[in-house]
């Protein structure tokens, strides 16, 4: 998996390392941005309110 | 041979992946949302406290007739809460409502619940852990421990009547403007009066049961006569 997207990252190994770390840093935006807030509803911790439910 | 070799690589290459994914929410949950949490509710309180400069409060409004007050708007900040006894810098902004929403960026006070101050109840809900962990420390709250609010004209000093109540989620009953638990008044109220209820979560990273702190107004006092004694120096 990683291998093959090393493989098909243009340029040399420089450039391809360079191109890793922005993809890397890009994930994690959006893990942080948007799929985390939208999983961590889903456990427990936010129930701090009386309501019937 | 190639092939084989092929599913392993990939096999451990996801495990690798999923592991640094739970480590990455882990970081996520336990420090990221606390970072937000900080700085939403430290710019809820700048807020506040601006408009409570640019608009110079007049007399406080005369407590016992509140009512012709209109509602608070959903997400307004109401009012900031310092816990002396939660710690001598601990304090939160309170906004109205209490969705996941709002409670992302400070303590909410329930919709349905009555006014700061006023007769009846105002209960205001708040995270145990996680979104900055504003009631950490909740099961330390004892009887006489200050609860203190300001909505910019006045102080309101709330006292804690017994130590934290540990009830379920479906007790509604625990921020009724005169509070019981399932009918059994758990709080010790004798009749109607100014009182709070702070809620949060039991066990302090569960959702099984709710923890309750009541309180009821101790002392009242203008802002513009300086902060309240619960306040210390």
């Amino acid at each position: 998996m990683y291998g093959w997207i090393w493989r098909h990252l243009p340029g040399n190994a420089w450039v391809r390392a360079l191109l890793s770390i922005v993809l890397v840093l890009a994930v994690v935006y959006v893990l942080f941005q948007y799929v985390f807030p939208w999983a961590e509803p889903l456990l427990p911790f936010n129930d701090v309110t009386v309501d019937g439910q | 041979m190639g092939g084989l070799r092929l599913v392993v690589r990939t096999f451990s290459e996801l495990c690798l992946t999923l592991g640094t994914l739970i480590v990455l929410f882990v970081v996520y949950v336990l420090y990221w949302t606390g970072v937000q949490a900080d700085s939403a509710s430290a710019g809820q309180i700048d807020t506040l406290q601006r408009a409570w400069t640019s608009t110079p409060a007049g007399a406080p409004p005369a407590p016992g007739k509140p009512s012709t007050l209109p509602a608070y708007a959903p997400g307004e900040g109401i009012a900031v809460m310092y816990v002396p006894r939660l710690g001598r810098d601990w304090k939160w902004p309170v906004l109205e409502g209490t969705g996941a929403d709002v409670l992302k960026k400070g303590l909410g006070h329930y919709a349905a619940t009555g006014r700061l101050g006023a007769t009846g109840n105002f209960a205001v809900a708040g995270h145990r852990r996680t979104h900055g962990d504003p009631f950490k420390d909740f099961p330390r709250l004892r009887a006489g421990d200050a609860v203190v609010l300001t909505d910019g004209t006045t102080w309101f000093t709330y006292r804690i009547v017994r130590a934290p109540y540990r009830t379920v989620p479906t007790d509604v009953g625990v921020v009724a403007p005169l509070p019981t638990s399932f009918g059994r008044n758990a709080a010790g109220f004798d009749g109607p009066g100014r009182y709070l209820t702070l809620t949060t979560c039991e066990p302090e990273w569960g959702s099984s049961h709710r923890l309750i702190a009541w309180a009821h107004l101790d002392a009242t006092r203008p802002v513009a006569d300086g902060r309240p004694q619960a306040l210390g120096s």
